[in-house]
């Protein structure tokens, strides 16, 4: 590994001050179980490593305002799953929170960072996707926001400009009630990365999101306008042909986890029983569940 | 201390940044200047010198650098040391500061959680993080919590049960307690495994050698290539760089090595061929240097066309591994066939069956993932060889290195820190030889620490495929199996010529086959070497064949259990015709299997069984002494040549002498792994260690029981005729007195110590194809209950059950613990386990991201281990070996259950999920082609 400088900025300002004028000779660091990996491999070199977890803004904290539920950068995914678990929040979060590696990994990893380093395969960013999540971008021109699914543009790209970095996500509350479902496909129980996954919500009104992940280099969000999936009552024979349309949009590639045409059927298996967990979680009727 | 500069050597202070972090460990502060770029666990274990934490896969899979940080477990690999600031850290040390085990620590020896202990330390902490937060975690929730640490010696099941202790739902297994009376057939806790639980024990990485530098390999993003020019020039600028070696510092014609065939490099010269031969290394004042400056090295190369599968290395016109002109006088020299072999018995033409099945089935590449990378140090200093290596057989090791160098076998020694998991991949030489050229080049003792990626890169399986063709006549009975196998092995030899022979000489398996022909073939190819790895070489014939009689018993209607009970051998029946016969009641052992699984219960109809069998001949030939040390307070040193890598083998030792010369189990020290200690030991391999150490210890004992009997009748005027040894005691004319006792009173005064010699040899006998027959057979039979998640190929595993006819166990947890840690490893190949290779010769799946073994979370819902003891094995007590049984079936098994429950027969390894999907998309049931 090539050796580094390291820095931990006390608040925002000066981290993205930093950031802006390192720019791609600097890397960011959240829990890092990303970074350290690629640097090691040197897969990715670098001159300065700014550790964000000194800035006082962005300190682990969950907040629910004007209609958000507000998940600051340094919120590990421990953090996540305790809080939504407490608050009995997005049930599909906490299952995608929960399989992103052991839980040492959990213990430093970061929802933030998780979207970042911007992996086709990473676990919370299809069910994100679903939610309407949207990640909040401080910058030296201030505050702006962006939807996860638009944020992150290809394999490892993310919509991140000079001296910008990524404060906190966003993800709509729910009005009344909703169902919402994670699912994945694996080649082994245990931690694994996954093969496919997805995240399903559907809305107090029956409308249908359908986000899958590790399908294309950025997050496929697909919406129903069949009606047909909202439907609680819908027989398993009329959703078949909704999904198997909607599915036909992924590209998913080969590569050593899995082949293409794997990838694909599995799209539908894992729809179908994410549709069937999302309309029990409606169902049972926990307001924000 | 490794890994910093030694203030002796002129050059830069620090390499890096240098940063101060300040930071709790274990309770005390600490502050202390480090590199920014210096990971968490280097500064523990080289700035701080804690190396209980360990490293092994350093991307966040394995967890043996788990630490506690603020109270919750972390990779410490993951983190840099300047994240700690501030921080609170517990390392293992620290939950055993006060000299006494946590409750945790002391569940995990008590339960038998502890092999090899490599991944103990941190598996530990994982544990300790959850009893705290939750102690009365529940199966799931113990699983999910262990998950993040890899063990690959045992099943988990062991660490869930200590879980449970220490929740004080005792679950009882062994005694930590100090042990008076007999210990064999007693569950004794293992010796040494208080510093595997504490972190105390050293492992290769943990060694401190004074003035020693570090060593980084160099290799090519590819598989074969020849090597136009290698540019060291930037690499060599790099402050705190000694020395950097390439092909042209090495002796000309290139040094070459192997256990039987001497085709290995010391280092790739003019063509690399697999992808991490090395072409250079570097050796520079720590090990971070090293890495640096070794990605530094410039090659200019021209890749080359590779063969990595048997198809391609047979093809016409394949390019050739090996230079004809290294195989001088080989009929096969312009081929990439190594050796062909064969063996025939009846009239497999002339045989008329009712049934007969013709499959081909293949069994992929697979590595051994031991939790502990490979490691070497080597000091040339003084023209003498000082070598450590965690290495199976130190005996081999110092032969070979003796012959490289031409040195007396007195000037070479080889000192065997116990290796944290073996299975084999640890018996044969690797780098020694390179590092000693580095070490007299350079005058120093030099270092290198494997990373994962490198050790799969080093040594691994052979790959098989396999066609069969087998007669049945319609009862069932096994008329004929026509067998030819092809074995893949790697670019040289090592090992593999006799994994091929040892593994397809019994193809048949533990049967009365009356009718057999065998073809197996050596594959080179453009792939690292294969070597010997649990099974040796018969989980890939044994694949075939135990699929081929379910696959009959399928077709004529009988169960896999009805089938093999018709035809497996008994005590004294046939299995290779003219070699020695069934040692056991292989029979018994089936039944058992059945009966554990509950065979002839109703099954749900959604669930599937299956059972295999297997046999494995256990060493053929070997050479084992022991010197036992009987000293005058009655304590016990003993010394033996075998390597402990988690198979237990001091604590049988100790065992053994302990009761033969009635010594509590804690008086009796057992020293290992240094080859001017003890004596000539031929290796540790084939299960061998308990028959033959075992047996060479019992006549060590006996020389000593001599030399009581003759003290007792000097020193009390007794005539030895009125005098003997049994039990451990000395029976005197007014009774018997434990040996221990005796010596105390009669060796005090005069403080000497009584010293017994044993041996025990199993010459080569060169008419055997195997150089001699079998010492023992290890039986085992397997057998699975599972159900299949038919739209996503899943499989959920509800029993496993393993059961080994092992003679005697002299401590049956010991030995369950073997046949768990062989049955899940087997699991592990069954399911996810194969190296994957590009067209270019690249192993894409390098590492323990996407090389998958079994995790807490993967164990079946129920393992259940069972044994038959009949006391008919060759070993002190009647023990055979065992801990290589449960690995030879298990593939077998499961495919036939997984075809139960699906109607799809799958013959190609590993039963991947998506291979399984596939298989039921397509219905590829065209197996039972009948005739
Ligand atoms: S997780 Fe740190 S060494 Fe494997
Ligand atoms: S005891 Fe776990 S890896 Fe050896």
């Amino acid at each position: 590994m090539k050796p580094f400088d390291y820095m931990q900025p006390k608040d925002i300002a000066e981290a993205s001050a930093a950031w802006a004028s390192y720019g791609a000779s600097a890397r960011l660091l959240a829990g890092g179980t990303d970074l350290s990996v690629a640097l090691r491999h040197g897969k990715i070199a670098t001159d300065l490593v700014i550790d964000l977890k000194g800035v006082v803004e962005l300190q682990p904290d969950i907040s629910e305002s004007s209609g958000h539920l507000r998940i600051s950068a340094g919120t590990t995914m421990t953090g996540l799953i305790a809080y939504l678990g407490a608050h009995g929040l997005f049930p599909s979060l906490v299952d995608a929170a929960c399989v992103v590696g052991s839980i040492q990994i959990r213990n430093r990893a970061t929802l933030a960072g998780n979207i970042c380093n911007a992996s086709p395969a990473a676990d919370t960013v299809p069910v994100l996707a679903a939610l309407d999540a949207f990640v909040e971008i401080y910058g030296p021109d201030g505050l702006r926001y962006r939807p996860v699914a638009a944020f992150i543009q290809g394999n490892r790209q993310i919509d991140l400009g000079t001296g910008e970095l990524v404060a906190a996500v966003h993800i709509p509350l729910p009005l009344g009630k909703q169902g919402c479902a994670f699912d994945r496909i694996t080649r082994r129980r245990g931690v694994d990365l996954a093969t496919t996954n997805m995240g399903c919500l559907i809305s107090g009104a029956g409308a249908v999101t359908l986000a899958f992940g590790a399908v294309s280099p950025r997050p496929l969000v697909l919406h129903d306008e069949s009606g047909i999936l909202g439907d609680p009552m819908a027989k398993a024979q009329d959703r078949a042909p909704v999904i198997e349309a909607l599915t036909a949009q992924a590209r998913p590639i080969s590569d050593v986890r899995a082949n293409a045409d794997y990838r694909s059927a599995m799209l539908s298996v894992m729809a179908e029983r994410s549709l069937a967990k999302a309309h029990a979680r409606m169902a049972g009727g926990a307001a924000h569940a | 201390m490794p890994d910093t500069f030694h203030p002796h050597i002129a050059g830069p202070d620090r390499f890096g940044v240098t940063k101060t972090v300040r930071t709790i460990v274990n309770g005390v502060p600490v502050t202390k200047d480090t590199a920014a770029h210096t990971s968490l666990l280097d500064f523990l274990r080289d700035a701080l010198e804690l190396t209980g934490a360990k490293e092994c896969c350093a991307v966040g899979e394995c967890g043996a650098c788990t630490v506690i940080m603020e109270g919750a477990p972390v990779n410490a690999c993951l983190l840099l040391a300047v994240e700690a600031e501030g921080k609170a850290i517990e390392t293992v040390e620290g939950l055993s500061s006060g000299g006494q085990l946590g409750t945790v620590q002391h569940s995990f020896l008590k339960c038998g959680g502890v092999q090899c202990g490599f991944c103990i330390p941190g598996m530990v902490m994982s544990a300790e993080a959850l009893h705290r937060d939750n102690p009365d975690a529940d199966e799931t929730e113990i699983r999910e919590a262990l998950s993040g640490n890899l063990c690959r010696c045992g099943g988990y099941n062991r660490m869930f049960d200590a879980m449970r202790d220490a929740a004080g739902q005792d679950t009882h297994l062994t005694t930590t307690e100090p042990v008076t009376g007999k210990t064999i057939g007693a569950n004794i806790s293992r010796l040494g495994g208080v510093e595997r639980v504490n972190g105390r024990q050293d492992f290769i990485a943990d060694i401190d050698v004074a003035g020693m530098a570090h060593v980084k390999l160099v290799s090519l993003d590819t598989g074969r290539a020849r090597i136009k020019r290698i540019d060291a020039s930037a690499a060599r600028a790099v402050p705190g760089v000694i020395d950097i070696v390439t092909a042209a510092d090495l002796p000309d014609p290139m040094p070459r090595f192997g256990p039987a065939y001497r085709d290995r490099p010391v280092i790739a010269v003019g063509e690399t061929r697999y992808h991490g031969e090395p072409v250079a290394a570097v050796v520079a004042e720590s090990k971070d240097i090293a890495a640096y400056a070794a990605s530094l090295v410039q090659v200019e190369f021209e890749a080359l066309p590779a063969v990595t599968s048997i198809e391609a290395a047979l093809a016409k016109d394949a390019p050739l591994v090996q230079d004809p002109a290294m195989r001088e006088g080989d009929a096969l020299a312009d081929t990439n066939i190594l050796k062909t072999m064969a063996w025939e018995w009846g009239d497999v033409d002339g045989v008329k069956a009712d049934l007969v099945v013709d499959n081909t089935y293949t069994f992929p590449m697979v590595t051994h993932f031991a939790i502990e990378p490979h490691g070497f140090i080597v000091d040339a200093a003084n023209d003498r060889l000082k070598i450590w290596s965690p290495v199976q057989h130190p005996f081999l090791l110092q032969k070979i290195m003796a012959q490289m160098f031409d040195l007396p076998l007195s000037d070479v020694q080889v000192l065997s820190p116990d290796p944290g998991g073996g299975f084999g991949g640890k018996q044969m030489p690797k780098f020694e030889p390179l590092l000693a050229y580095m070490s007299r080049k350079i005058g120093r003792p030099c270092r290198l620490i494997l990373t994962l990626e490198e050790t799969f890169q080093a040594v691994r399986r052979a790959g098989a495929k396999v066609h069969i063709r087998s007669g049945f006549s319609k009862d069932g009975d096994i008329l004929f199996h026509d067998i030819r196998s092809d074995y893949q092995i790697g670019a040289y030899v090592d090992i593999a010529e006799r994994v091929t022979t040892k593994g397809n000489y019994l193809a048949c398996g533990p049967y009365r086959v009356p009718n057999a022909r065998i073809n197996a073939r050596g594959i080179f190819s453009h792939t690292p070497p294969s070597t010997a790895f649990r099974g040796f070489g018969t989980p890939q014939v044994n694949w075939a064949v135990e699929s081929q009689v379910n696959a009959a018993a399928r077709q004529l209607g009988l169960d896999g259990f009805a089938i093999r009970m018709r035809n497996v051998s008994d005590k004294g029946d046939q299995v290779v015709p003219g070699d020695v016969p069934a040692d056991g009641h292989w029979p018994q052992s089936v039944q058992k299997a059945a009966d554990l699984l509950g065979w002839d219960k109703p099954k749900l109809p959604d669930r599937g069984r299956g059972i295999a069998v297997g046999i494995k001949a256990g060493a053929t030939t070997g050479l084992s002494n022991s010197t036992v040390r009987l000293l005058a307070d009655g304590s016990i040193i003993l010394f033996a040549g075998t390597s402990d890598m988690g198979q237990g083998a001091r604590t049988i030792f100790a065992q053994i002498a302990g009761d033969a010369l009635g010594a509590p189990y804690d008086r009796v020290s057992v020293v290992m792994g240094d080859t001017s200690a003890v004596p000539f030991d031929l290796q540790t391999s084939a299960s061998r260690s308990t028959v033959f150490m075992g047996t060479a210890i019992t006549r060590a004992c006996a020389d000593i029981h001599a030399q009581v009997i003759e003290l007792a009748s000097n020193r009390l005027g007794v005539d030895e005729c009125d005098l003997r040894v049994a039990d451990g005691k000395i029976h005197l004319p007014d009774g018997p007195v434990p040996i221990f006792d005796f010596v105390q009173n009669m060796l005090s005064n005069w403080n000497g110590e009584l010293i017994g010699h044993g041996r025990m040899s199993k010459p080569t006998d060169p008419d055997h194809p195997l150089g001699g027959t079998p010492a023992f057979f290890e039986f085992n039979c397997t057998a699975f209950e599972v159900s299949v998640d038919t739209q996503t190929g899943e499989v959920m595993i509800h029993r496993h059950v393993t059961v080994g006819d092992v003679g005697t166990a002299l401590n049956p947890l010991q030995v369950e613990m073997q046949d768990e840690g062989a049955a899940i490893m087997g699991l592990g190949h069954a399911l996810y386990e194969q190296i994957l290779m590009d067209d270019d010769g690249r192993i894409r799946n390098l590492g323990a991201i996407d090389y998958r073994i079994v995790t807490s979370k993967d164990m079946p819902a129920r393992l259940i281990t069972g044994m038959v003891e009949n006391a008919d094995g060759p070993g002190p007590k009647g023990a055979k070996g065992v801990s290589e049984g449960a690995i030879l079936c298990t593939a077998p098994a499961l495919a036939a259950a997984v075809t139960d429950a699906t109607g799809v027969a799958i013959r190609d390894l590993p039963l991947t999920p998506e291979r399984i999907w596939r298989a039921l998309q397509t219905q590829i049931d065209t197996e039972e082609r009948g005739t």
